[in-house]
């Protein structure tokens, strides 16, 4: 499927998109509109998803002739999918040595950890345990907090826009669910782990937050494999509502090694009645990479920061869509995004702001910088804006970047070789958003894999410079 | 034999040659002028001092501290004690001054510099520069005024402590508050730590703060004509044109 349809799942209309009123091809649809949820049960979701998945090919997404992510070197057939449906339990398995040897050792509010199909820990601090906070595998959850589960799960997102959407609906296993109810403020990170511990694995990883009213949180996802040689899958699908007056900081660090991880994924988040949310995805590594990231004021005062930082190397392909959508107004958001790529690797992003009719005082803006850093790499940065209100401020603006032969000299006159230069040039570049976020365990590991691909680039980024 | 020797200098850039066979010699201790009309290759020679890969040596040496480095890497120079202050410092954007000073001073050294120590070199070239310590937590030079921008240039040259530092026109775009703090540095560098300084200079300004001993004038990529600071009171008097009918008459402006 290479487009969104212009009604989803439930029929519900979509924002209507007429010929020539956008510059740029935008293909690819917000969500815009009610998820699969909306009153069915779980088990009545599986089966449409299963039925989806049957009746549809792997996704493959076009952008006029230049840009194609495909999926038709993955062999699904060959991997292997968890079939722990029914069972509930998580087996206290073994956290893989990958996650044990990236996550930071520092105060967290609580942990889970999945690997491949399976949960192997959970942990949350008691103290918020008693408070009402719950954290445990979307399986549990739809056990012991049905209800609940039931009310969010698949509000937003959809089950059936390609196969791989429509297995991790139908597939799912383990999962992480987290709700913190009203009023409850956490200072220390919630934490959600999937990794991929071999080659062979089909994980379809489900994630369901809610922030209750006024509630106040940190979320840290992980998404880690090891370096392995072989395919692996990881379908993702993530989705955060923030509940009036709800914060939450939410951050992503992918990094799937050097293994063959295909990983597409959606992620929603929704921003209640004068919510906020503060949304930075680190994406930085994984054989082919199509993220989905949709962050959507939904009530009246919601406000959002949209950050995002990417760095592709060797033979990646990374194909991020990211929508940045008013559904009503009064509402804010800002969206800033930043990537780099060495070897021959390709990273698209597209970036759309999208106001719906009636989100009238909706202010926006969204910037994307790009460096690349390989003769053979490349960077598509693509912004659009869709705006169907017409009292608004929306507008974008970007930057494509090289290395800047003069501040490299100037900083070897100082003392430091040209690779150093080039690693204060690039960490330089990527340190507004690092800084953005506002966790030194979290930025020192940032900061520490992008020095390791740059480390790794080392004569490729030599040989552009004398290319020039 | 002085610390710094530059032998015959032949310089080209893309296929023009800019200097065209300059002999010149700095020691640690000396303050030197080196002036001359636009474009006669003053900031042609501070760039091939450092080695910046634009400009080509056809001909001729440097030699700094008795180590021939023609062809070394401007950071193999820079760690051996030679320092450019530049014309136009390019801005570094996500890096502090303050970091990024730490860094430069890291390079010079195996061990790291102890916090402490860093703390209290950081103070001292603040007071000597005269300026605010937030200046160091800002991105260097990233939206610095042009006078920030030369006092980030010689907060650097006082940390660095090099033994000769070629000072590109640091005058330039200068008002004459900014002029008089960054000279008086040069100043209580060469004074105190025993900097030998080559300034490089279109105007006789900063030299009214800074007192050279030798003083060189550049014409047409040739030293023409050297003396002490009674040079720089003549060229006052009479400008470049009288010069160059004397000494520079045969060659046309490099531009």
């Amino acid at each position: 499927m290479s487009a969104a349809p212009a009604t989803d799942a439930n029929g519900a209309a979509q924002v209507q998109v007429k010929p020539g009123r956008h510059r740029e091809a935008t293909l690819y649809h917000a969500l815009a509109g009610a998820g699969a949820g909306n009153g069915r049960t779980l088990e009545q979701l599986r089966e449409a998803a299963l039925r989806s998945f049957e009746t549809t090919e792997l996704p493959v997404w076009r952008r006029s002739g230049f840009w194609t992510t495909s999926l038709q070197s993955l062999d699904l057939d060959a991997l292997e999918t968890a079939s722990g449906q029914d069972s509930v339990t998580v087996e206290p398995g073994v956290i893989p040595e990958v996650v044990t040897r990236t996550l930071p050792d520092r105060p967290h509010a609580g942990r889970i950890v999945q690997s491949a199909g399976s949960v192997v820990h959970v942990e949350l601090d008691p103290a918020l345990a008693e408070r009402g906070v719950i954290l445990c595998s979307l399986q549990e959850a739809f056990q012991d907090h049905r209800e609940l589960a039931e009310r969010w799960y698949s509000k937003r997102l959809t089950i059936d826009r390609n196969k791989l959407e429509a297995a991790n609906a139908a597939f799912w296993t383990g999962g992480a669910f987290l709700h913190v109810p009203k009023g409850i403020v956490v200072e220390d990170p919630f934490e959600i782990v999937y990794a991929i511990d071999g080659p062979g694995v089909a994980q379809y990883a489900r994630t369901l937050v809610v922030g209750g009213q006024s509630s106040e949180f940190k979320l840290h996802e992980y998404d880690l494999a090891e370096d392995f040689e072989g395919q692996a899958l990881h379908a993702g699908a993530f989705e955060l509502y923030l509940e009036d007056g709800a914060r939450c900081r939410l951050a992503q660090l992918q990094d799937w090694g050097k293994g063959e991880v295909y990983d597409v994924s959606t992620r929603f988040v929704g921003v209640g009645r004068d919510a906020y949310c503060h949304w930075l995805p680190a994406l930085l590594g994984g054989h082919l990479v199509r993220q989905h990231l949709e962050l959507a004021v939904s009530e009246p005062g919601g406000d959002m920061a949209f950050r995002g930082l990417f760095f592709s190397e060797e033979h990646e392909h990374l194909d991020v869509f990211a929508v940045d959508l008013h559904e009503t107004g009064p509402s804010g958001g800002d969206v800033h995004w930043r990537g780099a790529a060495t070897g021959e690797s390709r990273a698209s992003f597209e970036g759309l702001i999208q106001i719906d009719p009636g989100a009238q005082q909706t202010h926006t803006y969204l910037q994307i910088h790009s460096m690349m850093l390989s003769p053979k790499a490349r960077v598509d940065a693509i912004p659009s804006v869709l705006v169907s209100a017409d009292d608004v401020s929306a507008s974008h603006g970007g930057t494509v970047g090289e290395l800047d032969e003069a501040a490299i000299f100037y900083m070897q006159t100082r003392g430091l070789d040209r690779p150093a230069a080039v690693r204060v040039i690039v960490e330089g570049f990527f340190e507004p958003l690092i800084a953005e976020l506002a966790d030194e365990a979290l930025e020192e590991i940032v900061r520490a894999k992008i020095a390791g691909k740059l480390a790794a680039a080392r004569e490729d980024i030599e040989a552009y410079a004398t290319s020039r | 034999m002085a610390d710094l020797e530059i032998r015959d200098l032949h310089v080209r850039i893309e296929e023009r040659e800019i200097l065209r066979g300059v002999d010149l010699d700095v020691s640690r201790g000396e303050v030197h002028a080196l002036m001359g009309p636009n474009g006669s290759g003053k900031s042609t020679l501070a760039n091939t001092l450092l080695g910046h890969p634009s400009y080509e040596i056809t001909e001729g040496t440097i030699v700094f501290k008795g180590e021939d480095i023609t062809e070394a890497e401007p950071h193999e120079r820079a760690k051996a004690g030679l320092f450019l202050a530049f014309q136009y410092p390019v801005s570094i954007p996500g890096v502090s001054v303050a970091n990024f000073l730490r860094m430069a001073i890291n390079a010079k050294r195996t061990e790291p510099i102890q916090v402490k120590e860093f703390r209290n070199q950081l103070q001292h070239a603040i007071e000597l520069l005269d300026v605010d310590k937030a200046f160091t937590s800002r991105h260097l030079n990233d939206g610095f005024s042009g006078g920030e921008k030369k006092r980030a240039e010689i907060l650097q040259m006082a940390m660095l402590a090099p033994d000769v530092a070629i000072l590109d026109e640091t005058d330039s775009g200068l008002d004459i508050d900014a002029l008089r703090t960054v000279a008086e540095g040069v100043q209580r560098l060469h004074d105190e730590q025993g900097l030998g300084a080559l300034i490089i200079t279109h105007y006789q300004r900063i030299l009214h703060y800074v007192k050279p001993e030798f003083v060189h004038i550049l014409m047409d990529g040739r030293i023409v004509l050297q003396g002490g600071v009674e040079l720089v009171e003549r060229l006052e008097r009479e400008g470049y044109d009288q010069i160059r009918q004397e000494f520079g008459g045969q060659g046309e402006m490099a531009a």
